[in-house]
């Protein structure tokens, strides 16, 4: 799959609104404070208000649900939703939710961005197709975002 | 595009270790941190990428899906763009690890948007030849010149290179043998042809 770097996105993820048990599986709600990006074409501020909706299905893969707005540096505001798969061998999983640093190759955390904006200059994110690779960090994740060719 | 397309065809020339991708992400938002305060450039990785050069996603081959349709069912204008539903007769899919049909009953869910983009939003239920069920949906793009467009949609046969068509497949069994394909994201680049659409879909390792 032919691809290039759109740009990384850090989230700082204070501890999230943990409601337990629900139909579907376990589910976190993990609000995100703040953040930034940059890449090639683009780069700012991820603005407050956002969220991670997380649900820890019954066969151990967690779902990722993002709901974030992006803030350029030239003031044009984007939407940006993702949805991902995150999971790996128990060990490893134990050790990121101690909060402990693990080689992202480690697990399998990946997700599918799409985005949303009417500033002319950022149009082309309405029209692309991007993949992301996450690495859990202890003080929030951070994303790899390429755009598919 | 004539790039891309010699790019297709040679098909993964060599994958960018997805570890050496993070390292370097590490290395640029260290970077950009700096960056930010004495204004300085990217990092040369970030460099690299931006000169446009497309790399190759460290991805393998899922499976091709052909997906056989009827004729639309033309809503015209929704509050959202242009609707047209279109359900899905048949077909077929094969790949290393999975074959087998498309059952009938399924369709994608089409939304021609204000901007010209196509937007897909796909439900079918796959059937190996082991008979396991595979619910598949996906969402996805398509957009390009608008000489090409109207090429296809006039139902020629038109090079999917001359046009965006990409997808972003999801599915769910309860099949132990395809538990595999609830755990992993994937990519389908799409081709439009005359008696119905293929898929080319990748896993993203």
């Amino acid at each position: 799959m032919i691809s290039r770097l759109l740009m990384t996105l850090q989230v700082v993820v204070p501890p999230p609104q943990k409601l337990g048990a629900v139909p579907h599986g376990t589910r976190l709600i993990a609000p995100i404070a703040s953040g930034t990006f940059e890449g090639p074409r683009m780069r700012g501020k991820v603005l407050a208000g956002g969220a991670d909706w997380l649900l820890l299905r019954s066969d151990g893969v967690l779902e990722l649900d993002l709901r974030i707005t992006l803030e350029t540096d030239d003031g044009a505001l984007i939407y940006m939703t993702s949805f991902g798969l995150r999971h790996g061998p128990p060990e490893v999983l134990a050790a990121l939710a101690r909060g402990e640093s693990v080689d992202p190759s480690k697990y399998y955390f990946r997700s599918a961005p799409r985005f949303e904006t009417s500033a002319p200059q950022y149009a082309f994110l309405n029209r692309l197709i991007a993949i992301s690779s996450g690495d859990r960090r202890a003080n929030g994740p951070v994303y790899t975002i390429e755009e598919i060719l | 595009m004539h790039k891309l397309e010699v790019l297709e065809e040679g098909r993964r020339p060599i994958s960018v270790r997805r570890r050496d991708v993070l390292k370097a992400v590490a290395a640029s938002v260290v970077a950009s941190a700096t960056s930010a305060l004495t204004g300085g450039a990217h990092s040369a990785g970030a460099d690299d990428l931006a000169t446009g050069k497309g790399t190759a996603m460290n991805s393998r081959p899922l499976m091709t899906v052909r997906i056989a349709a009827a004729p639309p069912q033309k809503l015209y204008t929704v509050p959202h763009g242009i609707r047209s539903i279109v359900p899905v007769t048949g077909g077929d899919f094969d790949g290393a690890r999975l074959r087998g049909q498309i059952l009938p009953g399924g369709g994608d869910w089409l939304l021609l948007r204000s901007d010209g983009v196509l937007e897909l939003d796909l439900r079918i239920t796959l059937e190996t030849d082991d008979h396991a069920l595979i619910y598949m949906t996906f969402q996805g793009l398509r957009h390009g010149p608008p000489d090409v467009i109207a090429a296809l949609a006039r139902g020629e046969a038109v090079d999917p290179a001359s046009y965006y068509f990409r997808t972003v497949p999801r599915f769910e069994t309860s099949t132990e043998k395809y538990a595999f394909l609830n755990r992993i994201i994937t990519v389908g680049v799409g081709e439009t042809r005359p008696d119905g659409a293929v898929h080319k879909i990748d896993e993203i390792l």
